[in-house]
């Protein structure tokens, strides 16, 4: 029984290790976490530009879905979207559609997509449309 | 003159003064010609922390923000005058609101801008140069959308402005906490957990739907190493849910031929053998790595252990300065890519 107890507890005990060393790289020198990643064999200003890059990424692909629900005329509040096992989840406030994307792929699904938001017009303010 | 529609006017209260530019951190540059539409925006962008500069028409937002830049954000009118006393000619494109974005943008690329394009049903419809496509638009007045596009503006200079160390600190914690999840991490990779966490900063949504947003009185590092742990927790309870279900080597038959295990959707308590081997074989493979380093295998043991800095100084008689040296050494053998870490790659070579 004792020995299952001990493998049980395998993945914690790497767990706790890892989240140990991940913190302790919270308590670094601007020097120092520059030279271990030199020593670790690694350009620093190469790994920050990558790391950069995927943070652009993450916001990008956000961006990509906003526009394209935006260009439908659907209306997403952006405190709406919660997170399923494949991806994030919405609905359009104004039509009831629902969207999804997956943040890896950036694949966008849903009836929202479809086509036009039908009820879009509804809180757009129209304060030239008839001069025009 | 054609008859304009009449368009829902806020109450007018005084408006909270204004903060001074210089003493601000969050400054706004509004450009809008319609007075009501001035006073809503700028009631809005006081109350989200901004001093507001404002201008009535391109020309004075031009000159505005030659004097005044950088701003946190520029908000344009679409339909903003070129001047003062002009009129708008409705039948013609609006050039105007389009051209100050320009303008600004020569002046400075990475300027955060919005452009309220508040007549037109969806962004598709608004005409504008391939150029400031990127430009946000706003086409719905809701307060929440303004909002998210205020929040994305001041995320993406938060990015922009991590320094080479601060990203590299991102990418250590990422990997390590990644590391940390085992079988839970599931093909993932640091990058992947570092980006969960700034999606989950822009959307502000989670499973729990507790949401994620920065609060600006706390670093952006320190936010994202937050959300980071957090999602990867997330990650690891649903590996949990999911995962730890017994399969029974004796199959039953329903009446219509169907097979089941009896132990269907009955959560187990313990893991399955192929599991338990698999997660003895990391321990053991990172324990390798350090065969021929005593001190750092005492200190990985004191750490698999669960034992804080003080007890594995006083198991292992190490000092302080030891201490970290030897963890510095595990750090940078972990993070070698031989060692299944993510540096080290010859990138682009």
């Amino acid at each position: 029984m004792k020995n299952m107890a001990d493998k049980r507890n395998h993945d914690e005990r790497l767990e706790i290790l890892m989240n140990q060393l991940a913190e302790s790289v919270l308590g670094l020198s601007d020097p120092a976490i520059l030279a271990e990643t030199c020593e670790a064999g690694a350009d620093p200003q190469r790994e920050a530009k990558r790391t950069r890059l995927v943070l652009r990424q993450a916001s990008k692909a956000l961006d990509n879905v906003n526009k394209r629900l935006s260009n439908l005329g659907h209306t997403i509040n952006s405190n709406g979207w919660y997170r399923g096992h494949l991806g994030y989840h919405n609905t359009c406030i104004t039509c009831g559609s629902f969207v999804s994307f997956t943040p890896a792929t950036g694949e966008m699904r849903g009836e929202a997509l479809d086509g036009l938001c039908a009820q879009s017009d509804q809180y757009t303010i129209r304060r030239r449309k008839a001069s025009r | 003159m054609a008859r304009l529609l009449p368009y829902p006017k806020p109450p007018a209260p005084p408006l909270s003064p204004t903060k001074s530019i210089s003493a601000s951190p969050k400054t706004a540059l509004l450009v809008e010609s319609d007075k009501s539409l001035l006073s809503f925006f700028r009631r809005f962008l006081t109350d989200e922390g901004y001093a507001v500069r404002t201008a009535a028409n391109s020309e004075e937002g031009l000159r505005l923000y030659r004097d005044c830049a950088p701003f946190m954000v520029v908000f344009i009118d679409y339909w903003v005058r070129q001047r003062n006393g002009m009129g708008i000619d409705w039948l013609a494109p609006q050039i105007h609101g389009v051209g100050l974005a320009k303008a600004i943008r020569e002046i400075n690329p990475s300027q955060g801008m919005i452009i309220a394009a508040l007549d037109y049903q969806n962004a598709g419809e608004v005409p504008r140069p391939r150029e400031l496509m990127d430009i946000p638009l706003l086409t719905d007045i809701r307060n929440f959308h303004l909002c998210s596009l205020l929040e994305k503006i001041e995320v993406e200079r938060a990015i922009e402005a991590l320094t080479p160390s601060e990203l590299l600190r991102l990418r250590q914690f990422a990997d390590f906490r990644l590391r940390g999840l085992g079988r839970a991490a599931r093909g993932r990779t640091g990058g992947d957990l570092l980006g969960e966490a700034l999606l989950g900063t822009l959307i502000g949504a989670e499973t729990t739907r507790k949401g994620r947003h920065w609060n600006k009185d706390v670093d952006f590092v320190r936010h994202l190493t937050g959300a980071m742990q957090s999602i990867s927790n997330c990650w690891k309870r649903q590996f949990k849910d999911t995962e730890a279900y017994l399969i029974s080597e004796f199959p039953i038959r329903d009446a219509e031929g169907h097979e089941h295990s009896p132990l269907d959707n009955v959560a187990s308590g313990d893991a399955a053998a192929d599991q338990l081997l698999i997660e003895k074989d990391e321990e053991d493979r990172v324990l390798t790595i350090f065969k021929d380093d005593p001190e750092a295998t005492q200190v990985l043991q004191g750490l698999l252990d669960g034992l804080k800095k003080t007890e594995i100084m006083a198991r292992s008689g190490l000092d302080k300065k030891k201490l970290a040296a030897t963890e510095r050494r595990i750090r940078v053998k972990l993070l070698g890519r031989t060692n299944g870490g993510s540096m080290g790659e010859k990138h682009g070579r």
